[in-house]
C-alpha cells in the first residue's frame, strides 16, 4: 500500500550513524542469491552514489553554513548507506560477474520503467538505450566464457535473455546526437521524473563500474571491451540526464533525490526475497524518510516554497520492480534495432545521409575494428561457438541470429 | 488559495519550445493557444504567454517574501515581509482569474514564465547560497536587494499592462485587464516604493553608523543592530 513520504518522521538523520561492524555487512552468496537481489543492490548502490555526488556538487555551490552542514550530514549518512549496500557484494563475484549483474540491472530495469513510463518521448528514450545495454550484456557474457569459462545463465538464472540487441560497434554516435528534450517539470508526471533520475543514476553507476574496472584485466581483449563499452555508458549517461529539466532549483532537486530514494527503497522492499536484505531496505527506507524531512525544510525556509505543492499527494502504488521482461525486450528489439539518434530524433539507419556525423564519427572510432566484435569472433574460433542464452528461441532479427558455423 | 507551484496534479500545461518537451496529456494545444483573445485584434498567444510570466513571478514574490520574511532579523521588515506576502498571494489569485475571465487556462506555463521562474529561483538562491561570507547586516541588505529587484519588474509589468488597457479596444477584454489593473497597480506602486526607501534607509543607517561591521563581530551584537534598525 503507497502512503505519502512527508507524513513519514523516519528515523531523525543525526540518528542515523552506524558503526564500523553495522557496515562492514555479511555478503550475499553468489552461489545462492537471487539474481534479483544482486540487481536491487546493484541499483540501490548506484542510487546512493548519484545522491552523494549531487551532494558534493550542491555543497560547492554554497558556503550557507547551516545549508552546508546539513548536506554534509546527510551526505555522510548517504556514504554509510552506500557502504552497507555495495559491501552485500561478495568478494568472491569477480568483476566480471559482477558486470554480467550490472547489465542484468541495465536490461530488466529500464524495461520494466519503459513498460510502466506514461509519458511516449520518455519511454522512446529508454526503448533506444535499452537495446545497447542488451547487448552489453551478451558481449560481456561471452568475454566471461573466454576468461573462465563461465555460464553468464548462471549470474542472470535465465531471468534475462543473452543474445544480441542493437550491436555495440553501431552503438558509437557523435556527441551531439545524444542530447535529447527534457520533461517540462510542471507538467512532468511524477513517475517520469522519478523513472528519469533512476535510470540516469543507475546508468551513471555503470559508467562509473566499467571506469574503474576496465584496467583490471590483464587480457587486452577484457581492457578494450571495457573501455570501449565504458564509452557508451557515457553516452547513455548525457542521453539521460539530458532528459532532466534544468529549471529546477539546487533545493528542489535535493528534495526530489530523497523523495525517489525513499520511493526506491520502498520498492526494493516489496520483493525482495533475502529477510536480512529486505531488514536492511526497510531500515533504508527509514532514514530516507528523515532524510527527506531536512531537505524539506531547507526547501520550505530558504527557498519560500512548500514541498508537498511540488510532489505527488502519495507514492506511486507501483513499486519498481525487477523482474522478466523476455517478451517486451524481443518486441522493442525486432521493431527498433536499426533505428539511430539524429540529433534529438531517432531514425532508421537508412534516413541517416552517407555524409552524416554519425558515419564519421563510426569510422573514427571503429578504424582497426572494435572490441565488441573481437570478443565474438575469438569466442567463436576458441570455443567454436558464441555464448547465448535464448530461452525463447532465436533472436527476432534474422540478422543477429547465430551464424550457423558457430553453433 | 491559488496555484504556487503548477504541478501535472494540479493541471499545468505547457507549449513545448526547442529542448522542452512537454508530456502529450499536458500540452497547450496551438489552436487553444492561438484562439486566445481571438477577434480582439491582440495577439493572443502573445498575451497568454505575458500573462503567465507575470503569473510565475508573482508566484516567485510569494516565495522570496515567504523566504526573506522568514530569515530577516528586523521586525519592521519581518512585518512588511508578511504583508506583501499576503498581497502578493493575492495577485496571483488576481492573475489567474483574470486569465481565467479571458477564455485561457490559468494552468498555462509559457516559455517566458519559465525563463522567468529561473531568474526568480536565482534571486532567492542569491540571498542564501552565499550565507556564509556575508555578516548579518549584509544578510538584510542582500534580501532586500532581492525584494527591490523583484518589484521593480513587478511594478514593470503591471504598468506595461496599465498600458495596454489604453491601446486595447472597447469590451469585456480590456475591462477585465483594466480591473485587475486597477485592483493590484497601486499595491505594486507601494511595494517598489518602499523597497526603494527601505533599501536607502538601511544603506544610510550603516552608511552613519559609527559601529564596525564584520565578519566577527559578535552574532548577538549584529542581531540587536539589526533589529534596532528603523525603531
Amino acid at each position: 500500500m503507497s502512503f505519502n513520504p512527508l507524513e513519514q518522521a523516519g528515523i531523525p538523520v543525526d540518528e542515523q550513524f552506524r558503526n564500523w561492524s553495522e557496515l562492514n555487512v555479511t555478503p550475499y552468496d553468489k552461489a545462492t542469491v537471487d539474481p534479483y537481489t544482486r540487481t536491487r543492490v546493484i541499483l540501490m548502490n548506484g542510487i546512493e552514489v548519484e545522491s552523494i555526488i549531487f551532494s558534493h556538487q550542491f555543497a560547492r555551490h554554497t558556503d550557507h553554513p547551516e545549508l552546508k552542514r546539513a548536506l554534509a550530514t546527510n551526505r555522510r549518512v548517504d556514504a554509510q548507506q552506500q557502504k552497507a549496500v555495495n559491501g552485500l557484494n561478495p568478494g568472491d563475484q569477480n568483476p566480471l560477474e559482477t558486470t554480467v549483474g550490472y547489465e542484468q540491472v541495465a536490461v530488466d530495469l529500464t524495461a520494466w520503467l519503459a513498460r510502466h513510463e506514461p509519458d511516449p518521448m520518455i519511454k522512446q528514450a529508454l526503448d533506444f538505450a535499452l537495446l545497447e545495454d542488451f547487448d552489453h550484456l551478451y558481449r560481456y557474457s561471452n568475454l566471461y566464457d573466454l576468461l573462465y569459462g563461465g555460464h553468464a545463465d548462471e549470474i542472470t538464472q535465465h531471468l534475462t535473455e543473452i543474445t544480441p540487441g542493437r550491436p555495440t560497434i553501431v552503438e558509437h554516435r557523435h556527441p551531439h546526437d545524444e542530447v535529447r528534450t527534457h520533461f517540462e517539470t510542471h507538467t512532468v508526471d511524477p513517475l517520469t521524473r522519478m523513472h528519469v533520475m533512476t535510470i540516469t543514476a543507475a546508468e551513471q553507476q555503470t559508467m562509473n563500474f566499467y571506469m574503474n574496472h576496465g584496467s583490471d584485466w590483464i587480457e587486452p581483449i577484457a581492457r578494450g571491451l571495457y573501455a570501449e563499452i565504458a564509452l557508451i555508458e557515457e553516452q547513455h549517461v548525457t542521453h539521460y540526464e539530458s532528459l532532466l529539466d534544468p529549471l529546477d532549483s539546487w533545493l528542489a532537486t535535493w528534495v526530489a533525490h530523497e523523495y525517489n530514494e525513499v520511493y526506491l527503497y520502498w520498492s526494493m522492499l516489496q520483493h525482495e526475497s533475502d529477510r536480512r536484505i529486505k531488514a536492511l531496505w526497510e531500515l533504508h527506507l527509514n532514514m530516507e524518510l528523515g532524510q527527506l524531512q531536512v531537505a524539506c525544510d531547507f526547501m520550505r525556509r530558504l527557498e519560500g516554497r512548500e514541498p508537498a505543492e511540488m510532489l505527488p499527494g502519495t507514492l506511486p502504488d507501483t513499486p519498481v520492480t525487477f523482474e522478466p521482461n523476455k517478451d517486451y525486450v524481443r518486441r522493442v528489439l525486432a521493431e527498433q534495432v536499426d533505428l539511430r539518434a539524429d540529433g534529438t530524433d531517432y531514425v532508421p539507419v537508412g534516413d541517416l545521409p552517407a555524409d552524416h556525423r554519425y558515419f564519421t564519427y563510426q569510422d573514427t572510432v571503429n578504424e582497426g575494428g572494435a572490441p565488441s566484435e573481437q570478443v565474438i569472433d575469438e569466442a567463436r574460433a576458441q570455443k567454436g561457438r558464441e555464448y547465448r542464452d535464448e530461452t525463447e528461441g532465436e533472436s527476432p532479427v534474422p540478422d543477429l541470429r547465430e551464424p550457423a558455423a558457430s553453433r | 488559495m491559488p496555484t504556487l507551484i503548477p504541478t501535472a496534479e494540479s493541471g499545468a500545461r505547457a507549449v513545448p519550445v526547442g529542448l522542452t518537451h512537454v508530456d502529450p496529456a499536458q500540452v497547450l494545444l496551438p489552436t487553444e493557444h492561438e484562439a486566445f483573445l481571438g477577434g480582439t485584434g491582440l495577439n493572443g498567444p502573445f498575451v497568454a504567454d505575458l500573462l503567465s510570466d507575470m503569473t510565475a513571478h508573482e508566484r516567485g514574490g510569494v516565495a522570496l517574501y515567504r523566504s526573506v520574511g522568514g530569515r530577516t532579523n528586523n521586525p519592521v521588515l519581518k512585518q512588511k515581509y508578511g504583508h506583501f506576502e499576503d498581497q502578493t498571494v493575492e495577485h496571483v489569485e488576481v492573475l489567474e482569474a483574470l486569465v481565467g475571465r479571458l477564455g485561457g487556462d490559468p494552468g498555462y506555463v509559457s516559455p517566458a514564465a519559465r525563463a522567468t521562474e529561473k531568474a526568480g529561483l536565482g534571486l532567492i538562491e542569491s540571498t542564501f547560497l552565499l550565507g556564509g561570507s556575508v555578516d548579518l547586516m549584509t544578510q538584510e541588505l542582500v534580501m532586500l536587494d532581492a525584494v527591490l529587484l523583484a518589484e521593480a519588474k513587478d511594478h514593470a509589468n503591471w504598468s506595461g499592462l496599465a498600458q495596454l488597457v489604453d491601446v486595447m479596444p472597447e469590451g469585456e477584454v480590456r475591462d477585465a485587464v483594466r480591473e485587475a489593473v486597477e485592483r493590484v497597480e497601486p499595491e505594486e506602486d507601494e511595494h517598489v516604493g518602499w523597497a526603494q526607501h527601505m533599501r536607502t534607509k538601511l544603506i544610510s543607517a550603516q552608511v552613519r553608523s559609527g559601529a564596525v561591521q564584520s565578519m566577527t563581530a559578535k552574532a548577538e551584537e549584529m542581531v540587536a543592530r539589526v533589529q534596532g534598525l528603523f525603531s
